[in-house]
């Protein structure tokens, strides 16, 4: 029971949390939600309340049922994305900045509206279907080179080898910065994954303003010479009719970083696992390989692996719940996709099934890069499927996950051919 | 048939366009470009997957 001793300290529920809603949960560190995360999202909803209080982490709710996430995510008055209110957090900001410079901004994933919409307004046109469509043939290219690199080994951790490095050659060539960036980045992803799994404080402000140190040069580069490339189209954009900054690009880069790259690198790792787990499934999508746009949205709910923070905006009664201002909530959203009240039998992957996951969230903050994250899966898949031979999950090497705010794959060993 | 749309309430997902850009067209930013259509004859299926795959529940099909 070494792991259970490692679970984060008990706190004292508060008065106005009933009893029969308290179920302990931690999100980081439960050992069966660690060992395979969606056979515990699948057993949580069998046996915790659809909205229940943990007493792990220092205490918070959690958000379970497709309805609970549903209406939460669409209610940014009662559940802001604001850890602190907006004034609060740029006060501290500006006073942190006399000692360790000036901290990047994730805007507008931790804004609520009216200024949410402000920040995001912008970047809509360079992340919408059409102009992330075009980027289909770069990204299959980079999915086929990483892929032919290991064909012949006949074993891979496919983490290391294809689900890392994907997103981020994509991620670099998007903003148009040098390849020889990559190093750099791929280390800054990791720490950002370590922190991401845990958690206690960590260094995230040092890594924000790494990550927009490293694209400084790039971002001063296209102010007088555009490209073809995202960092050019925010010079060319406004905010709130007024002409972006070097700041306004910093923290766009920053939002870019944190939340596109560890989440399009867990989808893939989970979704891959699911086929080698599945030889028959490969075969019916080698053999007819438009199914696997259906395949990539049955992985997406299946096994939905994001899990948003909220703060408690306002005391209130949310589906006959008593919560109070500044308390926590997250969207579980692994929890949502896997409702049996929602999804006929949630746990079964069907290719056939239709109706729409929130995989990628609901509401005003629905995630962005949705686009972006589908074609890079779908393509992913495409490549692996026909590039491989049937692979198979290693069988002396299990893989191994990490929870947190994203469910992921640590480690993920694939064997093929004799 | 009748399709209508809760415009203000789209979020962009796009997966009403990715059933039938011709049914669902889109404008610059991804978001939906129209809120209300005639369904034209032989199309009704691709409608009603159309409204069937909208994760904000924004599409509403009516049904003559």
């Amino acid at each position: 029971m070494t792991e259970a001793a490692s679970l984060s300290e008990l706190t004292p529920v508060p008065e106005h949390v009933p009893e029969t809603l308290v179920y302990d949960f931690d999100m980081f560190k439960d050992p069966a939600y660690r060992a395979d995360p969606h056979k515990r999202v699948l057993e949580l909803i069998d046996i915790a309340p659809p909205v229940f209080w943990t007493p792990r982490n220092g205490g918070h709710w959690m958000l379970v049922s497709h309805s609970a996430n549903f209406e939460a995510a669409r209610d940014c008055e009662g559940f802001s994305s604001e850890v602190l209110p907006y004034e609060k957090m740029e006060e501290l900001l500006e006073q942190m900045a006399d000692e360790s410079g000036r901290i990047p901004r994730a805007y507008p994933i931790n804004l609520d509206p009216p200024l949410h919409g402000t920040y995001r307004k912008p970047l809509q046109g360079v992340f919408s279907p059409r102009t992330i469509n075009e980027l289909k043939g770069h990204i299959r290219t980079l999915a086929g080179e990483l892929l032919d690199a290991v064909a012949g080994s006949g074993e891979c951790e496919f983490m290391a080898a294809i689900a890392e490095p994907l997103p981020v050659k994509v991620f670099l060539g998007m903003l148009g910065m040098p390849v020889d960036k990559y190093p750099e980045y791929r280390a800054l992803v990791r720490a950002h994954m370590d922190a991401q799994a845990s958690s206690g404080a960590s260094d995230a402000i040092g890594r924000l303003q790494k990550v927009a140190a490293a694209m400084r040069d790039t971002i001063e580069e296209r102010k007088d010479k555009r490209e073809d490339d995202i960092i050019s189209m925010l010079w060319g954009v406004e905010i709130d009719g007024r002409e972006t900054t070097q700041e306004d690009l910093e923290n766009y880069g920053v939002l870019l970083f944190i939340a596109g790259l560890d989440t399009v690198m867990q989808g893939i790792g989970l979704g891959v696992r699911h086929l080698a787990e599945n030889p028959d499934l490969q075969q019916q999508l080698r053999e007819d390989p438009s199914l696997i746009s259906n395949a990539t949205e049955e992985l997406l709910r299946r096994y939905t692996f994001t899990v948003p923070p909220r703060r408690v905006a306002k005391d209130m009664e949310f589906q006959g719940v008593q919560m109070k201002k500044d308390e926590r909530a997250m969207l579980f959203l692994p929890g949502a996709d896997l409702d049996p009240a929602e999804y006929s039998s949630p746990e079964e992957f069907n290719l056939k099934r239709e109706g729409a996951h929130i995989a990628f969230n609901a509401g005003p903050h629905r995630c962005l890069g949705s686009h972006l994250a589908r074609i890079e899966l779908n393509i992913l898949y495409e490549e692996l499927l026909a590039r491989l031979p049937q692979f198979r999950m290693d069988p002396v090497r299990p893989p191994s996950f990490n929870c947190g705010h994203v469910v992921g794959v640590e480690s993920l060993h694939l064997v093929w051919g004799d | 048939m009748k399709i209508r749309i809760d415009k203000s309430a789209c979020v962009g997902n796009a997966r009403c366009w990715a059933i039938s850009d011709e049914l669902f067209p889109l404008d610059e930013d991804g978001y939906i470009d129209i809120e209300e259509f005639e369904v034209p004859a032989g199309k009704e299926d691709l409608a009603r997957r159309g409204a069937r795959a909208c994760p904000e529940r924004v599409i509403t099909v009516i049904e003559n």
